[in-house]
């Protein structure tokens, strides 16, 4: 079997984005085949500018913790870990159907973005390797 | 055995240090030493995994009081 990655981002929340990088990073730098598609809320953070902290409701008065601890400790941004998963060949793709109910348009999408796809490209580049869905 | 090449990962967060192992790996020659210096926790585990993966040896894990280092022979390529 093809060693292959998908992570479905369906979250719009920091903490959820920064395990999906983390596990891109990682998978991209063993070799393998890594793609992430940014879909509903996990699209909000592939739009161009400043990117927000958000976390859930009941964690959010965790939120000075974790990014102290997260300096601390040395964890990069979630983007320097898409980056560097990019960097091994990671691509990632941003939802068509959600770029048009939500009003983004191509070019207001991150440079970070590969691409726009629709579902059944998910489909096809997905076959035969492990899903993630976050 | 001494080190081809010390990588120092200290006070980078998983997954720091084996990134910055398998950049090394990709300018190693087979015969090479690799050291790798690392803070994080996870590190034994994923040397370990990778490894197994790409068919390279673990000479020896070594937990010093500042850092945990690993040493890996570079059997494949």
């Amino acid at each position: 079997m093809e060693d292959k990655l998908s992570i479905i981002l369906f979250s719009g929340t920091t903490d959820r984005i920064i395990a999906a990088s983390v596990i891109a990073q990682a998978a991209a730098a063993l070799g393998t085949d890594v793609k992430v598609f940014a879909t509903f809320w996990g699209l909000l953070n592939f739009t161009k500018g400043e990117k927000k902290m958000m976390l859930p409701k009941e964690f959010e008065s965790m939120g000075p913790m974790l990014m102290e601890g997260m300096k601390r400790d040395g964890v990069k941004s979630w983007y320097e870990m898409l980056k560097e998963a990019k960097e091994f060949g990671a691509k990632i793709y941003a939802c068509s159907m959600t770029a048009s109910i939500m009003g983004i348009k191509k070019e207001d999408l991150d440079p970070i973005v590969d691409g726009v796809v629709g579902a059944a490209t998910f489909v096809q580049e997905s076959a035969g390797g492990n899903t993630l869905f976050i | 055995m001494e080190a081809t090449k010390v990588i120092d990962s200290r006070g980078s967060a998983c997954p720091g240090p084996i990134t910055d192992l398998i950049k090394a790996y990709r300018n190693s020659k087979v015969g090479d030493i690799l050291e790798l210096w690392a803070t994080d926790l996870g590190v034994k585990a994923d040397t370990d995994a990778w490894a197994k993966k790409t068919g390279n040896e673990i000479l020896e894990v070594r937990e010093d009081p500042d850092k945990i280092v690993v040493k890996i022979k570079i059997n494949k390529r």
